[in-house]
Formats: structure tokens, sequence, C-alpha cells
């Protein structure tokens, strides 16, 4: 019986029958929450079915809500979507992407862990939940508007002003008041359009922006996902949550008086890194400063966006208010991201698909007249007037737009250059189409573990802020010595063995068993803390911190400490570890069963040959660690193939094919996995 | 103190046209022998107060808040449902933070806790003395769950926006309740009300909620609204004024060794 963390059930939505229905969470309480209950939902109900396409009806759209989803546990606030994600190359992987806000917290408030939508509409229709009441509501009026548009008119519609009693509190049914407004998710006209670029929104600013659901959403006919409610989340041990609460603060920064507030308050990296406040948007350093605020996701005790008195760039971050640039213009930079968002086009996908365009016009390819003729002001590149051309071309597939809203790597297939253009590293899909992030060659386990899985790692509090951006500031706080003991220190079960984030590529190195285990911690710990708690992948894992006197940060600790105190189990955390190998290992499967091979999992040519320019990680070289930057180097065909098999060892899948063994299965309690892939021929 | 009293005049007939719970009240404060009929015996121990007017001592305790300060993460609100009801549910807290995220600062977020009113309105006009002020507890103007009928009458008469009072069900009941600056917190292992701590003040991540002791200036909105930021959030570059410039640069230095921008 679950005790707390959960309201015990998951909202089904039959578009094409408009049926609505309910799944009992208890069900699925092994797989923890999030992402693993979306990936044992998804096998149940389609995992016989692969594969079909992306905007195949049968696909679904899951978004699981965590246990602590509702809660005030620090850096929780996500929600995790799942589905077969167009944007995906070669194959349209079962993907996830995930979004901040306070989506999950309104779900969980209305009485729903989780909300799985199958089948298409027969016209256009968004779905309204008001606690436990469900409708699927007409889009008429709504189809066609932007995210920013649609949201609002779906609050409107959901909380009309005559439902307003005692000042803001809002009626919504007898005795059930709020002063919140609805929490909606949306596509814009990008995927209304099933544009593979399509990214769902919530609020100004939060996307997912990865793997095209906004294009699945558009392929259902289905607009929006609203929910309001004002019920209870349980909680199984309020004390000790609340102890845990109080005892996290020592790890956040302090507002009023930073630890060390010259060296981690200038700017720079630490902007980012340090926990502290609105450092997200990059677009408000300037003077004279617009006056702003922090603004947090649900209860998240940084508030890494700002809203603005102008009210543009509201709630974005990093590539939310970086892959339009308006030259000589903060201002409409900022209009010109915020344009992005309201078409709802992904911006992960958007920035290297400008590049892109931008190269194929410089080499005489693509313009007015040319092999890829198009209309497009070219001429005008660096202004409001181009970038808000294309994104509205791409959004509805107007002129050159219909192809490239087919997304990068399907774009350069078309005209005839994925291959020349991807293994030169003129278009940088590093990664199941989608753009280089970290460096594969020297931060590896970025590259490795976004290989392993299906599309970009997104998690920065790998060793990627804790180490290489400390590095990169130039001032970090911990030698590399002292970095590489106490980051692995924190990485229980494999504690102890420094070399996980050795960089070199040495002996203990980038290909080495350490390596192997860092891999596999990274993967486990994103598919059960990450992706089942709902975690951002700008605050977990903390292994180190600058916030404390000795620097360790509140992994692996503060983990089971709220999630036993949320739920009543009694678990540690390399049990939870388990769980999320377990949940890693059904990915696996589901892609096997998609046609994932081990011989698709190899990178671009340009990675093999082409030599990097580094950046900045601890590495083990003669005996010593240092900082460095590893320039230079290229990545060793038969050493990362060598890795790969080690990898697949360890995890326990075949190492010919990588496929999971029954034996692993049967013992994660997956037997009717392992029976899937036998039929299938695909057993490892 | 002339406008002292005129405003306590204010704040004790206002909202009297907000009456809406038809059992009970037909126009404000005249119905109080109607209430008596309507209530059980047991609850009517205590001396009506309705339309008296009447001085209160003051509360020995405040919230006060910076609404620039605040993020909008609702962590103390989900604090307050906790301590008081051992579940989180933003529509139980007693403290409210309304927001809009579409909206321009500062005017996206508004923060709505109890005032601790000089003239406690919900206690003036309680039909049952359920409202009262806790003399033995720093004179906090709190709700007495047990005493409380449900008639909403103090969630009707609350002349703030939001009104300050909130309806939650009590062991299947709907009743009002109210900020009591963490008095009784039966999911805290602390002690609360003044000289004590309260839950949102000590979740806030920002630091943007305080007690104090002296009463803020009881004009409508302002005086609970209080500047809490001090250079080290204005180092941040999150100033209210763009003439206000950090005393540190926020422009990104050059990659340090190699190149410029950032990733």
């Amino acid at each position: 019986m679950m005790k707390g963390g959960y309201t015990g059930k998951i909202l089904r939505v039959n578009l094409t029958t408009k049926t609505v229905s309910r799944i009992d969470t208890e069900k699925y309480e092994e797989f923890g929450g999030g992402h693993g209950i979306g990936s044992a939902v998804f096998f149940d109900l389609v995992g016989d079915q692969l594969p079909f396409e992306a905007f195949d009806p049968r696909n679904l759209i899951i978004m699981m809500a965590s246990p602590f989803s509702g809660t005030f546990m620090p850096g929780s606030g996500r929600c995790e979507v799942q589905g077969l994600g167009p944007m995906l190359y070669p194959i349209e992987w079962f993907g996830h992407s995930n979004f901040g806000g306070r989506f999950t917290a309104q779900m969980k408030f209305a009485g729903w862990d989780g909300i799985v939508v199958e089948g298409a509409s027969d016209e256009p229709v968004w779905i309204n939940v008001i606690n436990d009441k469900v409708k699927i509501e007409s889009a008429k009026g709504i189809w066609g508007m932007d995210t920013w548009d649609t949201q609002q008119e779906i609050c409107r519609r959901v909380i009309p002003d005559q439902k307003f009693k005692f000042g803001e509190w809002a009626a919504l049914s007898e005795n059930c008041y709020t002063t919140q407004v609805p929490a909606v998710v949306c596509c814009g006209p990008a995927g209304e359009n099933r544009s593979r670029l399509g990214a769902l929104l919530h609020g100004p600013g939060s996307q997912a922006a990865l793997c095209g659901f906004g294009g699945v959403f558009g392929s259902k006919n289905l607009k929006a996902i609203s929910f309001i409610g004002s019920g209870d989340v349980p909680i199984a041990d309020p004390q000790a949550f609340m102890d845990a609460r109080l005892w996290f603060r020592k790890f956040q920064w302090n507002v009023d008086n930073p630890r060390e507030a010259e060296r981690f308050g200038k700017a720079g990296p630490y902007a980012l890194i340090s926990g502290r406040p609105s450092g997200g948007n990059v677009l408000n350093r300037e003077l004279p400063l617009t006056p702003a605020r922090a603004a947090a996701c649900a209860s998240c005790p940084r508030g890494c966006r700002m809203r603005l008195a102008t009210g543009d760039s509201n709630e974005s971050v990093c590539a939310g208010t970086m892959v339009i640039n308006v030259n000589g213009s903060v201002k409409f930079t900022r209009q010109g991201n915020d344009l992005m968002q309201r078409y709802g086009l992904g911006h992960w996908q958007l920035m290297p698909l400008m590049r892109y365009v931008a190269t194929l016009h410089e080499k005489g390819i693509l313009g007015k007249g040319k092999q890829l003729d198009t209309d497009l002001p070219l001429d005008l590149t660096g202004t409001f007037t181009y970038a808000e051309a294309l994104m509205r071309q791409i959004a509805t597939r107007e002129g050159i737009g219909d192809d490239l809203a087919e997304g990068c790597a399907r774009f350069a297939e078309k005209i005839g250059r994925y291959e020349e253009d991807v293994n030169s590293g003129e278009l940088s899909l590093a990664w199941w189409g989608t753009a280089v992030h970290y460096d594969p060659v020297v931060e590896a386990e970025w590259g490795f573990a976004s290989l392993l899985g299906e599309r970009d790692l997104m998690l920065h509090m790998m060793s990627n802020y804790p180490l290489h951006w400390m590095a990169w500031s130039g001032d970090p706080y911990l030698t590399a010595e002292e970095a590489a003991k106490l980051y692995t220190d924190a990485m229980v079960p494999y504690q102890g063995d420094p070399f996980m984030v050795d960089h070199s590529d040495g002996p203990t190195g980038i290909y080495s068993d350490s390596k192997v285990k860092q891999v596999a911690w990274i993967k486990h710990y994103e598919k059960f803390w990450v992706g089942s708690g709902g975690f951002c992948g700008w605050r977990w894992p903390m292994c180190i911190t600058n916030n404390t006197a000795d620097r360790r940060g509140p992994t692996p600790e503060a983990e089971p400490k709220f999630w036993n105190a949320v739920t009543g189990n009694n678990l540690t955390f390399v049990d939870y570890m388990d769980i999320g190998h377990k949940i890693y290992t059904l990915d696996r499967s589901i892609w096997v069963l998609q046609g994932r091979h081990r011989d698709m999992e190899v990178f671009p040519d340009y990675v093999y040959d082409k030599p990097t320019r580094g950046e900045d990680m601890p590495m083990y070289i003669d005996g010593k660690w240092k900082y460095d930057t590893g320039a230079g180097r290229t990545l060793d065909r038969e050493k990362f193939e060598d890795f790969k098999t080690r990898f697949y060892k360890f995890e326990g899948y075949n190492p010919q094919n990588g496929y999971p063994t029954r034996n692993t299965l049967e013992k994660m309690n997956l037997r009717k996995v392992a029976d899937a892939l036998e039929k299938k021929g695909r057993l490892g | 103190m002339l406008d002292d009293k005129k405003t306590e005049k204010k704040e004790a007939t206002a909202k009297k046209d907000l009456s809406r719970r038809d059992f009970l009240l037909t126009g404000g404060t005249v119905a109080a022998g109607a209430v008596i009929a309507a209530i059980p015996s047991k609850a009517v121990a205590y001396p009506l107060s309705v339309g008296e007017e009447k001085t209160y001592p003051a509360s020995k305790g405040y919230l006060v808040f910076d609404s620039k300060k605040c993020t909008g993460c609702t962590t103390c609100m989900l604090a307050c449902s906790l301590v008081h009801y051992g579940v989180q549910n933003l529509s139980r807290s007693r403290i409210q933070i309304i927001q809009d995220s579409f909206a321009k600062f500062p005017n996206d977020i508004k923060i709505a806790p109890c005032r601790q009113c000089k003239v406690p309105v919900c206690v003036q006009n309680c039909p049952v003395g359920a409202a009262f002020v806790d003399i033995e507890n720093g004179n906090v103007r709190r709700i007495d769950s047990d005493k409380c009928i449900g008639c909403g009458t103090c969630l009707e008469m609350c002349p703030q926006q939001p009104h300050r009072p909130v309806w939650v069900e009590i062991n299947g009941e709907w009743k009002s309740s109210k900020c009591d600056l963490c008095i009784d917190t039966p999911y805290w292992n602390e002690k609360g009300g003044p000289g004590g701590k309260q839950a949102c003040v000590e979740a806030c991540p920002m630091m943007a909620i305080k007690f104090v002791s002296d009463m803020p200036d009881q004009k409508e909105t302002e005086g609970y609204d209080v500047n809490l930021r001090n250079d080290h959030w204005i180092n941040l570059g999150l100033v209210d004024d763009s003439e206000v410039v950090p005393k540190i640069s926020l422009a990104w230095p050059s990659r340090p060794g190699g190149e410029g921008g950032e990733e």
C-alpha cells in the first residue's frame, strides 16, 4: 500500500474514442515514478506493436509526475514527457524530454500521478482537468494560436471571472478553492504542423525541447493539456520531510550572506554553477539592467530564471535565450527568442539548423535562385526580420520551411548531404540527430552516455558543471586531485575510485573500467533520480558544492532521505540506483524492439578523425592529477569499441549486439520484456 | 490617532456586502440573533463581538515579506500546509503566493499572508468565538478549529484581497483556518508563535519572509511588503530600478586561456 507521494491514479485519455479511464499507480510502484513508470506503461500498452512511427496514432504521450511533484523537495519541479520522438534519427526512438515550471505540481494537486494520451482526435481538442473532472474540449478558437496566447486563453476558459470569490480565490467546485492559475502545456504552430522541431511549452519559457513532442501533439490534433487542483499530496513522514528540507538549506546559496561572495558571486561560469539565483537568463547582464526578479520552478530553492519589467524573455534560460541573436539589440534578441517559444520551436534543434542554413548559404548552395531555392531574406541574417521569417517558414512549413521542419538530420538527408556534412563535423549532429553539446573526446561521459541513450544527455550536474565549468572558471575551488576524490566519493556504490573522472586518454582515463562505472552511474542516476524523481539537471546530482565549508554536496545522503520521508519506503541510495538500472534496461529493450544494435552506437567520423580543441577537465597524467584540455586528441575507434564491450557486460547485456539478456531481465522482474525480445529474435 | 480610528472603523465594517453565506447573514453584522439560533449552544460559550466597538491587544508578531525578492517557488506555502496538516497542498496554505508567469515584474507576484490585523475583523465577526485573540500566546489572532462551525463568516468578512482565512477540510468537515504564526504545528518539532519559529520563514530559500514584533503600517497594501534585499542581491543583477548599478561587473570574462563566450 502506497503511503505517501502518490495520488494513486494515472489519467488515461484515448483521443480516438474520446474516452477517459484510470490506471492504478500502485501497479507500477516498483518503477519509482516519473520516467520509470512512463517506460513501464509504454511497454505494457504498445510494446508488442513496435516498431511504428512517431506520428502513428498508436504513439503515446506520457507525462508522469513523481512522488516529489507538488512537494517542496528542492529542484524536483520538472515533468517528464515520453513517447516515440519524431526528432530522433535515424529511428524515432522511444525518447524523453522534460520541462520545468509547475505542471506536475498542479497535476498532483488535481489528484493525478500522470497522464497517458493515446490515439488521435478527428478535430482539434485540448484536455481540461480540474481536480477529478476530466473533459476533452474542442480547441476551436485556440488551434492556430501561439503557445503564449493558447495558455492564457485556456486559463480564461478554465477559470472565468465568475468563478472568483474571496478576492483571488477561485472556486474550482464546491468547497474547493485555489489562488493559482491552471498549469497548461501546449504545442505551437510548429507542433500543429507536425514539425519535428515542435516543442511543448509551459509558461512563457519552459520547453520540452528534445524529441519533437510538439509534433506528436499536432499529429494527435491535441493542442494542450491543462491541470488545476486543490487537493493534498500525502506525505508518509511529514516531520522527517520538514526536517530534511531545513537540513538542505546548508547546501543552498545563501542570498543574504553567500559563502565567499567575492569569488563565487562574480560574473562568468560561477554565475551558472554556484547555485545562485537568476543566472540562467543570459540576456540581462548589460547596463542599464532591466529590472527583474529571479523566478523559480515549483519548489526550487535556486530560481535560475527571470521575469523582467518588460515581460520579455520571462522564464527562459540558457538555450531559450541564446538561439536567436539580433545584432546590436538585447531587446530584439529577447523578443526573437520569445518568438521561438511562441511558435513552439525546440531550441536544441533550431540552433544547429540555423547554423546549417547559414553554412549552406555561405557555400552558395542555399539562397535565391540557388540549388536550394528560397525567398528567405538571407542578406538580413542577424536581424529580427530574418529570424522571424526563418522561424515562421519552419513553423508553418512554408517554402523551404517545409523541408527544414523535418529537422537537421532529415533535411540534410533529403538534400543528399547527411553523410558528408555530419561526418565532416560541418553539421555537428553527434548522436541521434541531436547537436553535439560537450566534446565526446574529452568530456567523454557526456558523449558516451548520450550515445548509449537516445538523445543528448542534458545533465549538467554530472561532471560538467562541477568539474568542467569549475575548471573553466580559471579559479577552481578544488584542485584536480581533491575534486576527483570528493566528487567520486559521492558516486555510491562505486565510491573510492577517483579515476571515474579521469579525463585523460591514459590507462585510467576515458576508455577505462572506471569510466564504464561512471557512465553506468550516470545512466542509473538519470533514469531513477532525475527521470523518476522529476529532478532538474541543473540541480542534481550535487556531488560537490561551493556552498559548504568542506565542499561536500548533499548527494548521496539527500536523495533517499527525502524519498523515504515522502513515500514511507525504507530503501538505500543503492537500492534506488538499482531501480535506475532496471529502468535503463527497460528503455534499452524498447530501443532494441525498435531496431537498436551496438553497431549503431557509433559517433560520426569527425569525432574519430578531427583533433579536438579540448575542454578543461581533471586528468591523471604521468602520475599526477591536473586540469588539462586534451586539445588535439581524437577518439580511438578500437578503444571505444572495447569500452562498449565492457560497458554492455557491466550492465548485463550481450556484448555482441548490446541486447539485454534474459538472465539480466529476469533478475529485474522483467520476464515479459525478455519474452518480447525473444519473440523478435533480439534477446541478448 | 484619528487616522488609526478611521482605519479601525473601516476594517470593522468592510466587506459587509460580500457576505454570501445565506444561511447565516442577510446583511453584514445585523443578524447576530439569527446566528445564535442557528448554532449549537456549546459553541456560544464566547461572547459575541459582532458589531461591537472594541479594541484588541496588538499581536506580538507579524509576517512581513519582500515581494520583489520572492521567486514564486511556493516552498513557503508547502511548508505551511505540511507543518499544520501533514500534507502538501497549496490550497491549505495560510500564506498565498499568487503569480502570473506572463506578467511584468514586479506585478507578476502578490504575496498574501495573514496580517494579524490591529482590528481583527475575523475575530470581531466570528459568531461562535472560534476566531480569537490568543492572550496566552502573544495575542496572535487564531481560529480554533474545534469550535469553528464552518459558517465562513471570517472568510467572507476579511477585508484583504485575497481574503486571508483559508477554507480547509478537517476530519471530513469544511472549516476556516488562518495563520497562527506556527503556534500549533502538529507536524513540526519547533516552538512557534512570537519568540518561536515560523515554517514559511524558515523554509523560504530567498529569505523573503521575516518575523517582526512591531506592528507594520496598517495601510491597505504597503507596510507588510518591505525591502529585505542587500547588496548581495543587487550583485546578482536583480534590481528594481534600472538606475541601480551592481557593485560588480556582470559581463562575462573571456574564457580563461582560450576563446571567449560561453557554452
